[in-house]
Protein backbone atom coordinates (compact mmCIF):
# COMPACT_ATOMS: atom_id res chain seq x y z
CA UNK A 1 0.00 0.00 0.00
CA UNK A 2 1.34 3.40 -0.86
CA UNK A 3 1.96 5.64 2.14
CA UNK A 4 -0.60 8.09 0.79
CA UNK A 5 -3.38 5.64 0.04
CA UNK A 6 -4.49 5.48 3.67
CA UNK A 7 -4.97 9.20 4.08
CA UNK A 8 -7.98 9.59 1.84
CA UNK A 9 -9.43 13.06 2.04
CA UNK A 10 -12.85 11.52 2.57
CA UNK A 11 -12.60 9.70 5.88
CA UNK A 12 -13.80 11.97 8.69
CA UNK A 13 -11.40 12.46 11.59
CA UNK A 14 -12.38 12.64 15.24
CA UNK A 15 -12.10 16.42 14.99
CA UNK A 16 -14.47 16.41 11.99
CA UNK A 17 -16.97 14.38 14.00
CA UNK A 18 -16.71 16.81 16.87
CA UNK A 19 -17.30 19.78 14.56
CA UNK A 20 -20.20 18.02 12.84
CA UNK A 21 -21.81 17.32 16.16
CA UNK A 22 -21.43 20.96 17.20
CA UNK A 23 -22.83 22.19 13.87
CA UNK A 24 -25.89 20.00 14.16
CA UNK A 25 -26.44 21.33 17.68
CA UNK A 26 -26.12 24.87 16.33
CA UNK A 27 -28.77 23.97 13.76
CA UNK A 28 -31.00 23.05 16.69
CA UNK A 29 -30.33 26.51 18.20
CA UNK A 30 -28.01 25.29 20.97
CA UNK A 31 -25.99 28.38 21.83
CA UNK A 32 -23.45 26.50 23.95
CA UNK A 33 -22.50 24.50 20.84
CA UNK A 34 -21.70 27.72 19.00
CA UNK A 35 -19.56 28.85 21.90
CA UNK A 36 -17.63 25.58 21.89
CA UNK A 37 -17.24 25.82 18.12
CA UNK A 38 -15.97 29.36 18.54
CA UNK A 39 -13.39 28.22 21.08
CA UNK A 40 -12.19 25.50 18.73
CA UNK A 41 -12.02 27.24 15.38
CA UNK A 42 -12.04 31.01 15.89
CA UNK A 43 -8.21 31.23 16.21
CA UNK A 44 -7.57 29.65 12.81
CA UNK A 45 -10.43 31.51 11.12
CA UNK A 46 -9.22 34.76 12.66
CA UNK A 47 -5.71 34.06 11.37
CA UNK A 48 -7.14 33.51 7.86
CA UNK A 49 -9.13 36.73 8.00
CA UNK A 50 -6.30 38.83 9.43
CA UNK A 51 -3.91 37.56 6.79
CA UNK A 52 -6.25 38.45 3.94
CA UNK A 53 -7.65 41.70 5.34
CA UNK A 54 -4.38 42.93 6.88
CA UNK A 55 -6.23 45.15 9.31
CA UNK A 56 -7.07 43.77 12.72
CA UNK A 57 -10.20 45.81 13.25
CA UNK A 58 -11.59 44.69 9.93
CA UNK A 59 -10.70 41.06 10.66
CA UNK A 60 -12.43 41.25 14.06
CA UNK A 61 -15.55 42.58 12.39
CA UNK A 62 -15.37 39.89 9.73
CA UNK A 63 -14.97 37.16 12.36
CA UNK A 64 -18.30 38.22 13.84
CA UNK A 65 -19.93 38.04 10.40
CA UNK A 66 -18.47 34.57 9.88
CA UNK A 67 -19.87 33.15 13.12
CA UNK A 68 -23.25 34.76 12.48
CA UNK A 69 -23.23 32.98 9.09
CA UNK A 70 -22.13 29.68 10.61
CA UNK A 71 -24.98 29.86 13.14
CA UNK A 72 -27.55 30.75 10.50
CA UNK A 73 -26.38 28.23 7.94
CA UNK A 74 -25.49 25.35 10.26
CA UNK A 75 -28.78 23.65 9.37
CA UNK A 76 -27.79 23.57 5.72
CA UNK A 77 -24.50 21.85 6.40
CA UNK A 78 -24.50 18.09 6.46
CA UNK A 79 -21.75 15.52 6.44
CA UNK A 80 -22.40 14.96 2.74
CA UNK A 81 -21.14 18.48 2.20
CA UNK A 82 -17.66 17.38 3.13
CA UNK A 83 -15.33 18.51 5.86
CA UNK A 84 -16.79 21.03 8.29
CA UNK A 85 -13.44 22.82 8.62
CA UNK A 86 -13.24 23.35 4.84
CA UNK A 87 -16.79 24.69 4.89
CA UNK A 88 -16.10 27.14 7.72
CA UNK A 89 -12.77 28.23 6.31
CA UNK A 90 -14.44 28.91 2.97
CA UNK A 91 -17.10 31.05 4.64
CA UNK A 92 -14.30 33.06 6.25
CA UNK A 93 -12.11 33.37 3.17
CA UNK A 94 -14.95 34.33 0.83
CA UNK A 95 -16.18 36.90 3.33
CA UNK A 96 -12.68 38.40 3.49
CA UNK A 97 -12.35 38.45 -0.30
CA UNK A 98 -15.75 40.16 -0.54
CA UNK A 99 -14.63 42.75 1.98
CA UNK A 100 -11.45 43.40 -0.01
CA UNK A 101 -13.70 44.37 -2.88
CA UNK A 102 -15.30 47.09 -0.77
CA UNK A 103 -12.08 48.13 0.93
CA UNK A 104 -10.06 49.39 -1.95
CA UNK A 105 -8.55 52.00 0.34
CA UNK A 106 -6.84 49.34 2.44
CA UNK A 107 -3.22 50.44 2.59
CA UNK A 108 -1.81 48.83 -0.49
CA UNK A 109 0.00 45.57 -0.26
CA UNK A 110 2.13 45.22 2.77
CA UNK A 111 4.95 43.09 1.42
CA UNK A 112 5.07 40.95 4.55
CA UNK A 113 3.78 37.85 2.93
CA UNK A 114 6.51 36.22 0.92
CA UNK A 115 7.75 34.20 3.85
CA UNK A 116 7.29 30.49 3.33
CA UNK A 117 3.99 29.46 4.72
CA UNK A 118 3.81 25.81 3.86
CA UNK A 119 5.85 23.32 5.75
CA UNK A 120 8.73 21.88 3.82
CA UNK A 121 7.68 18.73 2.03
CA UNK A 122 10.01 16.53 4.03
CA UNK A 123 8.49 17.80 7.27
CA UNK A 124 5.01 17.07 6.04
CA UNK A 125 4.26 13.88 7.87
CA UNK A 126 0.75 13.17 9.07
CA UNK A 127 1.60 13.68 12.71
CA UNK A 128 2.63 17.26 12.15
CA UNK A 129 -0.64 18.52 10.76
CA UNK A 130 -1.99 21.26 12.99
CA UNK A 131 -5.02 20.26 15.05
CA UNK A 132 -7.50 22.07 12.82
CA UNK A 133 -6.29 20.42 9.61
CA UNK A 134 -7.15 16.83 8.77
CA UNK A 135 -3.97 14.98 7.82
CA UNK A 136 -3.60 14.50 4.10
CA UNK A 137 -0.46 12.79 2.96
CA UNK A 138 -1.89 12.84 -0.56
CA UNK A 139 -2.18 16.61 -0.70
CA UNK A 140 1.27 17.05 0.79
CA UNK A 141 2.61 14.67 -1.79
CA UNK A 142 0.88 16.49 -4.66
CA UNK A 143 1.93 19.94 -3.42
CA UNK A 144 5.51 18.74 -3.24
CA UNK A 145 5.38 17.99 -6.96
CA UNK A 146 4.75 21.64 -7.85
CA UNK A 147 7.56 24.01 -8.68
CA UNK A 148 8.57 26.42 -5.91
CA UNK A 149 7.10 29.30 -7.90
CA UNK A 150 3.78 27.57 -8.45
CA UNK A 151 3.54 26.72 -4.78
CA UNK A 152 4.50 30.22 -3.74
CA UNK A 153 1.81 31.75 -5.99
CA UNK A 154 -0.85 29.39 -4.62
CA UNK A 155 0.10 30.41 -1.08
CA UNK A 156 0.06 34.11 -1.88
CA UNK A 157 -3.42 33.69 -3.38
CA UNK A 158 -5.01 31.24 -0.96
CA UNK A 159 -3.49 32.39 2.30
CA UNK A 160 -2.78 36.04 1.53
CA UNK A 161 -5.93 36.71 -0.51
CA UNK A 162 -3.83 38.28 -3.26
CA UNK A 163 -5.19 38.75 -6.78
CA UNK A 164 -3.23 37.91 -9.92
CA UNK A 165 -2.21 41.57 -10.13
CA UNK A 166 -1.08 41.66 -6.47
CA UNK A 167 1.03 38.55 -6.97
CA UNK A 168 2.56 39.98 -10.11
CA UNK A 169 3.60 43.06 -8.11
CA UNK A 170 4.79 41.09 -5.09
CA UNK A 171 6.92 38.70 -7.09
CA UNK A 172 8.00 41.20 -9.73
CA UNK A 173 6.84 38.81 -12.45
CA UNK A 174 4.69 39.68 -15.47
CA UNK A 175 0.95 39.22 -15.00
CA UNK A 176 0.67 36.63 -17.78
CA UNK A 177 3.43 34.57 -16.24
CA UNK A 178 1.78 34.62 -12.81
CA UNK A 179 -1.53 33.56 -14.32
CA UNK A 180 0.07 30.63 -16.06
CA UNK A 181 2.05 29.54 -12.96
CA UNK A 182 -1.21 29.43 -11.06
CA UNK A 183 -3.16 27.73 -13.81
CA UNK A 184 -0.49 25.08 -14.28
CA UNK A 185 -0.06 24.64 -10.55
CA UNK A 186 -3.76 23.92 -10.14
CA UNK A 187 -3.73 21.65 -13.17
CA UNK A 188 -0.85 19.60 -11.80
CA UNK A 189 -2.54 19.35 -8.42
CA UNK A 190 -5.68 18.03 -10.00
CA UNK A 191 -3.84 15.55 -12.18
CA UNK A 192 -1.93 14.27 -9.17
CA UNK A 193 -5.10 13.98 -7.04
CA UNK A 194 -7.03 12.25 -9.83
CA UNK A 195 -4.18 9.88 -10.59
CA UNK A 196 -4.27 8.72 -7.00
CA UNK A 197 -8.01 8.19 -7.18
CA UNK A 198 -7.69 6.23 -10.41
CA UNK A 199 -5.16 3.91 -8.76
CA UNK A 200 -7.48 3.12 -5.86
CA UNK B 1 -22.97 31.22 -17.89
CA UNK B 2 -23.87 28.14 -19.82
CA UNK B 3 -20.50 26.51 -20.38
CA UNK B 4 -20.71 22.93 -19.27
CA UNK B 5 -17.25 21.92 -20.33
CA UNK B 6 -16.01 19.94 -17.29
CA UNK B 7 -12.43 21.18 -17.73
CA UNK B 8 -13.59 24.77 -17.70
CA UNK B 9 -15.90 24.22 -14.73
CA UNK B 10 -13.00 22.71 -12.83
CA UNK B 11 -10.60 25.50 -13.74
CA UNK B 12 -13.06 28.21 -12.71
CA UNK B 13 -13.94 26.37 -9.50
CA UNK B 14 -10.26 26.09 -8.59
CA UNK B 15 -9.59 29.78 -9.23
CA UNK B 16 -12.76 30.73 -7.38
CA UNK B 17 -11.72 28.74 -4.30
CA UNK B 18 -8.14 29.97 -4.57
CA UNK B 19 -9.50 33.52 -4.62
CA UNK B 20 -7.95 34.67 -7.89
CA UNK B 21 -11.30 34.77 -9.70
CA UNK B 22 -12.34 38.33 -8.93
CA UNK B 23 -14.77 41.08 -9.79
CA UNK B 24 -17.92 40.45 -11.82
CA UNK B 25 -16.60 37.04 -12.91
CA UNK B 26 -16.45 35.96 -9.24
CA UNK B 27 -20.01 37.12 -8.61
CA UNK B 28 -21.28 35.40 -11.77
CA UNK B 29 -19.52 32.22 -10.74
CA UNK B 30 -21.03 32.40 -7.25
CA UNK B 31 -24.50 32.57 -8.78
CA UNK B 32 -23.70 29.68 -11.06
CA UNK B 33 -22.47 27.61 -8.11
CA UNK B 34 -25.63 28.31 -6.12
CA UNK B 35 -27.82 27.06 -8.94
CA UNK B 36 -25.74 24.19 -10.26
CA UNK B 37 -24.98 21.08 -8.18
CA UNK B 38 -22.04 19.87 -10.28
CA UNK B 39 -20.36 23.28 -10.06
CA UNK B 40 -20.93 23.28 -6.29
CA UNK B 41 -19.42 19.79 -6.14
CA UNK B 42 -16.21 20.95 -7.89
CA UNK B 43 -15.95 23.90 -5.51
CA UNK B 44 -16.23 21.65 -2.48
CA UNK B 45 -13.57 19.40 -3.96
CA UNK B 46 -11.16 22.32 -4.19
CA UNK B 47 -12.17 23.76 -0.82
CA UNK B 48 -11.23 20.50 0.87
CA UNK B 49 -7.96 20.12 -0.95
CA UNK B 50 -6.67 23.68 -1.08
CA UNK B 51 -7.31 24.04 2.65
CA UNK B 52 -3.97 22.26 3.03
CA UNK B 53 -2.15 25.16 1.38
CA UNK B 54 -2.82 27.07 4.62
CA UNK B 55 -1.11 24.41 6.71
CA UNK B 56 1.61 26.79 7.90
CA UNK B 57 -0.86 29.44 9.07
CA UNK B 58 -0.55 29.98 12.81
CA UNK B 59 -3.80 30.36 14.75
CA UNK B 60 -4.27 33.79 16.34
CA UNK B 61 -6.49 34.24 19.39
CA UNK B 62 -9.11 36.89 18.61
CA UNK B 63 -9.63 39.62 21.24
CA UNK B 64 -11.99 38.79 24.10
CA UNK B 65 -14.72 41.21 23.07
CA UNK B 66 -15.52 39.37 19.83
CA UNK B 67 -17.45 36.43 21.30
CA UNK B 68 -19.82 38.57 23.41
CA UNK B 69 -20.36 40.74 20.32
CA UNK B 70 -21.37 37.67 18.29
CA UNK B 71 -23.66 36.53 21.10
CA UNK B 72 -25.28 39.92 21.15
CA UNK B 73 -25.79 40.00 17.39
CA UNK B 74 -27.50 36.61 17.55
CA UNK B 75 -29.49 37.31 20.72
CA UNK B 76 -27.97 34.28 22.42
CA UNK B 77 -28.17 33.96 26.16
CA UNK B 78 -26.38 30.76 27.23
CA UNK B 79 -22.83 31.40 28.36
CA UNK B 80 -20.17 29.82 30.49
CA UNK B 81 -16.65 30.76 31.28
CA UNK B 82 -14.35 28.93 28.86
CA UNK B 83 -12.31 27.39 31.69
CA UNK B 84 -15.27 25.87 33.45
CA UNK B 85 -16.64 24.77 30.14
CA UNK B 86 -13.45 22.93 29.27
CA UNK B 87 -13.41 21.13 32.58
CA UNK B 88 -17.01 20.04 32.45
CA UNK B 89 -17.05 19.28 28.75
CA UNK B 90 -17.09 15.48 29.00
CA UNK B 91 -19.69 15.50 31.73
CA UNK B 92 -21.79 18.04 29.88
CA UNK B 93 -21.57 16.05 26.66
CA UNK B 94 -22.87 12.91 28.30
CA UNK B 95 -25.58 14.84 30.12
CA UNK B 96 -26.63 16.45 26.87
CA UNK B 97 -26.83 13.04 25.26
CA UNK B 98 -28.90 11.56 28.08
CA UNK B 99 -31.10 14.63 28.30
CA UNK B 100 -31.46 14.65 24.54
CA UNK B 101 -32.60 11.04 24.43
CA UNK B 102 -34.95 11.57 27.36
CA UNK B 103 -36.24 14.71 25.71
CA UNK B 104 -36.80 12.92 22.45
CA UNK B 105 -38.74 10.12 24.14
CA UNK B 106 -40.74 12.66 26.13
CA UNK B 107 -41.41 14.69 23.00
CA UNK B 108 -42.60 11.65 21.09
CA UNK B 109 -44.86 10.56 23.93
CA UNK B 110 -46.53 13.96 24.02
CA UNK B 111 -49.24 14.29 21.41
CA UNK B 112 -49.98 17.77 22.73
CA UNK B 113 -46.67 19.28 21.52
CA UNK B 114 -48.07 20.74 18.36
CA UNK B 115 -47.23 23.96 16.60
CA UNK B 116 -49.13 26.93 17.96
CA UNK B 117 -49.19 28.53 14.52
CA UNK B 118 -48.34 27.39 11.01
CA UNK B 119 -47.92 28.88 7.61
CA UNK B 120 -47.59 27.24 4.23
CA UNK B 121 -45.58 29.28 1.77
CA UNK B 122 -46.55 28.13 -1.69
CA UNK B 123 -45.84 29.07 -5.28
CA UNK B 124 -48.60 30.63 -7.40
CA UNK B 125 -48.93 27.26 -9.09
CA UNK B 126 -49.86 25.81 -5.68
CA UNK B 127 -46.66 23.85 -5.03
CA UNK B 128 -45.54 24.01 -1.39
CA UNK B 129 -42.17 25.72 -0.91
CA UNK B 130 -41.80 26.00 2.86
CA UNK B 131 -43.84 24.83 5.80
CA UNK B 132 -43.35 27.12 8.79
CA UNK B 133 -44.24 25.90 12.28
CA UNK B 134 -44.19 28.08 15.38
CA UNK B 135 -43.91 26.25 18.71
CA UNK B 136 -44.93 29.04 21.06
CA UNK B 137 -44.69 26.89 24.20
CA UNK B 138 -41.08 25.84 23.54
CA UNK B 139 -39.99 29.02 21.71
CA UNK B 140 -38.97 27.19 18.58
CA UNK B 141 -39.40 27.99 14.92
CA UNK B 142 -39.21 25.00 12.59
CA UNK B 143 -39.09 25.41 8.82
CA UNK B 144 -39.29 22.51 6.37
CA UNK B 145 -38.06 23.28 2.87
CA UNK B 146 -40.04 21.49 0.15
CA UNK B 147 -39.57 22.27 -3.50
CA UNK B 148 -37.77 25.58 -3.94
CA UNK B 149 -38.12 27.67 -7.07
CA UNK B 150 -34.92 28.62 -8.91
CA UNK B 151 -32.73 30.01 -6.17
CA UNK B 152 -32.10 33.75 -6.44
CA UNK B 153 -28.64 34.51 -7.75
CA UNK B 154 -26.13 34.21 -4.88
CA UNK B 155 -28.78 35.36 -2.42
CA UNK B 156 -30.68 33.99 0.53
CA UNK B 157 -34.39 33.90 1.25
CA UNK B 158 -35.28 35.57 4.54
CA UNK B 159 -38.48 35.05 6.52
CA UNK B 160 -40.29 37.95 8.19
CA UNK B 161 -43.11 38.25 10.69
CA UNK B 162 -45.50 41.06 9.76
CA UNK B 163 -46.88 42.39 13.06
CA UNK B 164 -50.08 44.41 12.80
CA UNK B 165 -48.45 47.47 14.28
CA UNK B 166 -44.84 48.02 13.40
CA UNK B 167 -42.08 46.98 11.05
CA UNK B 168 -41.37 43.47 9.81
CA UNK B 169 -39.29 41.38 12.23
CA UNK B 170 -36.73 38.98 10.81
CA UNK B 171 -37.22 35.28 11.55
CA UNK B 172 -33.92 34.38 9.91
CA UNK B 173 -32.66 33.00 6.64
CA UNK B 174 -34.78 30.19 5.20
CA UNK B 175 -33.26 26.77 4.54
CA UNK B 176 -32.92 25.74 0.90
CA UNK B 177 -33.23 22.08 1.82
CA UNK B 178 -34.14 19.94 4.80
CA UNK B 179 -35.47 21.28 8.07
CA UNK B 180 -34.13 24.11 10.19
CA UNK B 181 -34.98 24.63 13.83
CA UNK B 182 -34.14 27.76 15.72
CA UNK B 183 -34.93 29.43 18.99
CA UNK B 184 -37.29 32.37 18.97
CA UNK B 185 -36.24 35.55 20.74
CA UNK B 186 -38.75 37.46 22.84
CA UNK B 187 -39.01 40.07 20.08
CA UNK B 188 -39.68 37.46 17.41
CA UNK B 189 -42.25 35.72 19.60
CA UNK B 190 -44.09 38.97 20.30
CA UNK B 191 -44.03 39.87 16.60
CA UNK B 192 -45.43 36.47 15.64
CA UNK B 193 -48.15 36.74 18.25
CA UNK B 194 -49.49 39.86 16.54
CA UNK B 195 -48.93 38.70 12.96
CA UNK B 196 -51.48 37.16 10.69
CA UNK B 197 -49.04 36.94 7.81
CA UNK B 198 -45.41 36.11 7.15
CA UNK B 199 -43.34 37.30 4.19
CA UNK B 200 -40.24 36.15 2.34
CA UNK B 201 -37.73 38.54 0.83
CA UNK B 202 -34.58 38.08 -1.21
CA UNK B 203 -31.50 39.24 0.68
CA UNK B 204 -27.70 39.20 0.50
CA UNK B 205 -26.11 35.95 1.76
CA UNK B 206 -26.67 35.59 5.51
CA UNK B 207 -29.71 37.86 5.52
CA UNK B 208 -30.57 41.54 5.43
CA UNK B 209 -27.72 43.68 6.75
CA UNK B 210 -30.14 46.35 7.95
CA UNK B 211 -32.65 44.32 9.97
CA UNK B 212 -35.40 45.26 7.51
CA UNK B 213 -36.19 43.69 4.14
CA UNK B 214 -33.88 45.19 1.52
CA UNK B 215 -34.77 43.03 -1.49
CA UNK B 216 -38.01 42.10 -3.24
CA UNK B 217 -40.76 40.54 -1.15
CA UNK B 218 -41.43 37.40 -3.13
CA UNK B 219 -44.00 35.63 -0.99
CA UNK B 220 -46.61 36.61 1.57
CA UNK B 221 -48.54 33.84 3.27
CA UNK B 222 -51.17 33.71 6.03
CA UNK B 223 -50.04 32.60 9.51
CA UNK B 224 -52.71 30.49 11.14
CA UNK B 225 -53.05 29.74 14.82
CA UNK B 226 -53.38 26.01 15.46
CA UNK B 227 -53.02 23.39 18.17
Amino acid sequence: MSPIAGSSAESPTEFDEQLLNLLSRCAAADASALQRLYELVSPILFACLARILRRRALAEEALQDVFVSIWQRAGQFSATRGRPMAWMMSIARYRAIDLLRHERHVPALVPDLPERLAAQPEAASEGESPAWLPPSGLLEHCLALLTERQKHCLELAFVGGNSHEDISRLTGSPLGTVKSWIRRGLQSLRQCLEADRAVK
Amino acid sequence: MKQDNPELVDRLAAEYVLGTLRGPARRRFERWRTNTPHVDQRCRYWEEHLMHVAKGLNPVQPPAYVWPAIRKRLNLTADRSPRRWARSWALAASLVLVAGLAGLLYWRSLPSVRPTATSTIAAKSGGEIWQVEVFGTTNRLVVHAAKLPAHPAGRDYELWALPKNGNPVSLGVLPTEGTSTRALTAIQKAALASSSQVAVSIEPPGGSPTGQPTGDIVFVAPLRASG
